[in-house]
């Protein structure tokens, strides 16, 4: 018998339009499902209904059945299935209650009434599982991104539901990690159905394959497109009038992270930084920014510099998408407007950045400094939960600019560095050196 | 000693500070509470008692023109609509400043809740109201979560060159922060749902009992507030 049974299911969020339409699935015990589709294609919404947070948290317009080991989601709510059910979301941050690595672990299977005295041992193996026992006294608030998505795929497993839903579950860890992610739910003994935007990253651990789009399953098999592809890195050379210069640079927060470090960026130039989570990339892109300064060592930069965090889409300011785009060129939006017009959001130049869909958000954020036309442009994690399909517009998007400035790309992602760079520099995780 | 214990002394002097009737003792326990909130780093604590000394300033200043006590004038300025002649007398300084001291007692009591203890071991430990207990812990992380997020904010413009700097440049954040704290509050209470929270059978770990520290920290916390309410 199923473990996971859903019947044309359709969904649409109140006031908006479908975000599933008669979707028909089901997962059997133990069966690892890999879930993939472009961006707004309702991915999240499956898991969430899943889940019985679709309508039960949600509210909308729902049609068709769910069932859960043989539990109805209209008349069953979210918390009902919690330790059946367990859900990884996608923002780590977001879904953390407790301050303390441990609390946050044990929170879960109090609830869902774990005996006591079975608590502490159940707590302490799903750390030690993700390889995060050393961190159960650790505050939440100092752990790294990576660090964080490991605690909490750690409070998830440690309430050993039959049935486990992760949504991008690896978007922040590095390849090493989020295959140790994934091989972990995969032996977990429970039914997994994972979403993921980097294929290369679940298909070897899955048992099949279903693809979404437009709200729409439609097919057991993946478009070209999405097809795993191997990582071919160019041998370039630092070439071009140089833009910045890192010299023997040294940079700790409370420990350190980078140690007499040294990289050029030339105009012209597209420089990949890959490595691991915790090995300096972002540091060392808001020390060639100018956003930090070296504890020793220097920086030099010619030219005005520009730097794109991570997640960008949650830092926006103005009230309306052009006004956002023109903070950067003193409020010129004619500006403005061309550059929200070469990323495809010329339609969305009066709706509020928060209006906008979070694949529409981050081209708004890349589109806010390339109209500044910077000389050095840093990108940190810029194919963090866009699609293949997107993330080779990007490609094709930052290659066709390159030529006019120097390109610097902090990434954990091997595909895109290869397809993107001009130039690979790999950060050690000794934190020792940089290897040009 | 155990959270519980402490939340309940700073509770106590709080009642304390708000039951006292004299000046100097509504001073001390200020002070007292502001060399607690001293044991915590200086990065963290600035916010928080720059918060609770401003406010208690303001009522000390603003305090004399808004009330009509007292018969000894010290200053008699113009009439403006509305509040009537401006003047400050004795007595109405005193009231603000003791009011100004209540309010800053009352706000590095929070402080010190809010920087030096563990919420997580204080949640856990509450026999009763634990809802309640959550609210306000998740309520308490809401300051250092809005710094993080205002940090963020400030770094992404500076990322594009735009320098955020005065009160109009910091008044631009406060929408997006805004903003940003209500779908944080949505995407947690949702997490929060998928892993059980309010259902029936909830179990709790297994703590640590009451230490006789603990227990006279109670006691302490009670004599607290008698004596705020009595003598001070």
């Amino acid at each position: 018998m199923a473990l996971a049974t859903v019947r044309l299911l359709s969904f649409s969020y109140p006031g908006a339009p479908a975000a599933l339409r008669d979707v028909s699935l089901q997962v059997e015990p133990g069966e690892v499902v890999a879930l993939f589709g472009p961006s707004g294609s309702g991915k999240s919404t499956l898991l969430r209904a899943l889940a019985g947070l679709v309508p039960h948290f949600h509210g909308g317009r729902f049609s068709g059945r769910v069932e859960i080991a043989g539990r109805d989601t209209r008349t069953t709510r979210p918390a009902e299935l919690a330790g059946i059910v367990a859900t990884l979301f996608q923002d780590p941050e977001d879904q953390v209650v407790f301050t303390r690595v441990e609390a946050e672990v044990t929170f879960g299977l109090e609830n869902v009434g774990t005996r006591p005295a079975e608590i502490p041992s159940r707590v302490a193996a799903a750390l030690d599982a993700v390889g995060a026992g050393a961190l159960a006294e650790r505050p939440v608030a100092e752990l790294s991104g990576g660090e964080l998505q490991r605690v909490c795929l750690a409070s998830v497993l440690a309430l050993e539901p039959r049935l486990l839903l992760l949504d991008e579950p690896t978007s922040q860890l590095d390849p090493d990690g989020a295959a140790a992610a994934i091989e972990l739910a995969r032996s977990s003994g429970a039914a997994v159905v994972v979403s993921e935007q980097r294929p290369e990253r679940v298909l070897e651990a899955c048992d099949r394959v279903i693809f979404l789009d437009e709200g729409r399953l439609t097919e057991d098999r993946l478009p070209d497109a999405w097809l795993p592809r191997d990582a071919v890195f160019p041998h370039g050379e630092p070439s071009g009038q140089e833009v910045c210069r890192l010299e023997e640079v040294s940079f700790a927060y409370e420990r350190p992270v980078l140690e007499r470090v040294s990289l050029q960026v030339g105009r012209g130039e597209l420089v990949a930084l890959l490595g691991p989570n915790g090995s300096g990339k972002t540091t060392i892109g808001k020390l060639a920014a100018g956003l930090l300064e070296p504890q020793s060592g220097r920086v030099v930069r010619h030219g005005r510099a520009c730097y794109l965090s991570q997640d960008p889409g949650r830092y926006l300011v103005a009230e309306r998408a052009d006004e956002e785009v023109a903070l950067a060129v003193d409020g010129d939006l004619a500006r403005a407007r061309a550059a929200l017009a070469e990323l495809g959001l010329a339609g969305h130049a009066s709706r509020h950045p928060r209006d906008l869909s979070s694949g529409e958000r981050e081209r708004l954020a890349l589109a806010a400094v390339l109209v500044a036309e910077p000389d050095l442009l840093v990108l940190d994690e810029p194919t963090r939960g866009i699609d293949p399909e997107r993330k080779d517009e990007l490609v094709r998007l930052l290659r066709s600019q390159a030529r006019g400035r120097a390109t610097l790309v902090a990434t954990n992602d091997r595909v895109f560095a290869g397809a993107v760079a001009d130039r690979v520099v790999s950060t050690v995780p000794e934190r020792e050196a940089v290897l040009a | 000693m155990r959270p519980a214990a402490a939340a309940a002394l700073l509770a106590a002097l709080a009642a304390a500070a708000l039951l006292a009737h004299r000046t100097v003792s509504v001073a001390a326990i200020a002070v007292v509470l502001l060399a607690v909130c001293l044991r915590a780093p200086a990065g963290r604590r600035r916010m928080y008692l720059v918060g609770a000394i401003g406010s208690g300033l303001a009522v000390v200043l603003v305090t004399p023109f808004v009330e009509t006590i007292g018969s000894h004038p010290l200053w008699t300025g113009p009439i403006v609509p509305v509040l009537g002649q401006l003047d400050v007398t004795s007595e109405e300084l005193r009231n603000g400043l003791f009011q100004g001291l209540r309010l800053t007692a009352v706000a590095l009591a929070f402080a010190a809740y809010a920087l030096l203890l563990d919420h997580d071991r204080l949640v856990q430990s509450a026999r009763f109201a634990r809802r309640s207990v959550l609210a306000v812990a998740l309520a308490t992380r809401l300051v250092p979560t809005l710094e993080r997020d205002a940090a963020g904010l400030v770094e992404a413009l500076r990322g594009r060159g735009v320098e955020v700097s005065g009160l109009r440049g910091r008044a631009r954040l406060l929408s997006p922060l805004l903003a940003g704290s209500l779908e944080r509050a949505l995407n947690l209470a949702e997490a929060m749902e998928a892993r059980g929270y309010g259902r029936p059978g909830a179990t709790r770990a297994p703590r640590p009992g009451w230490r006789p520290r603990d227990q006279a920290a109670i006691l302490v916390a009670a004599l607290l507030v008698a004596i705020g309410a009595l003598w001070l």
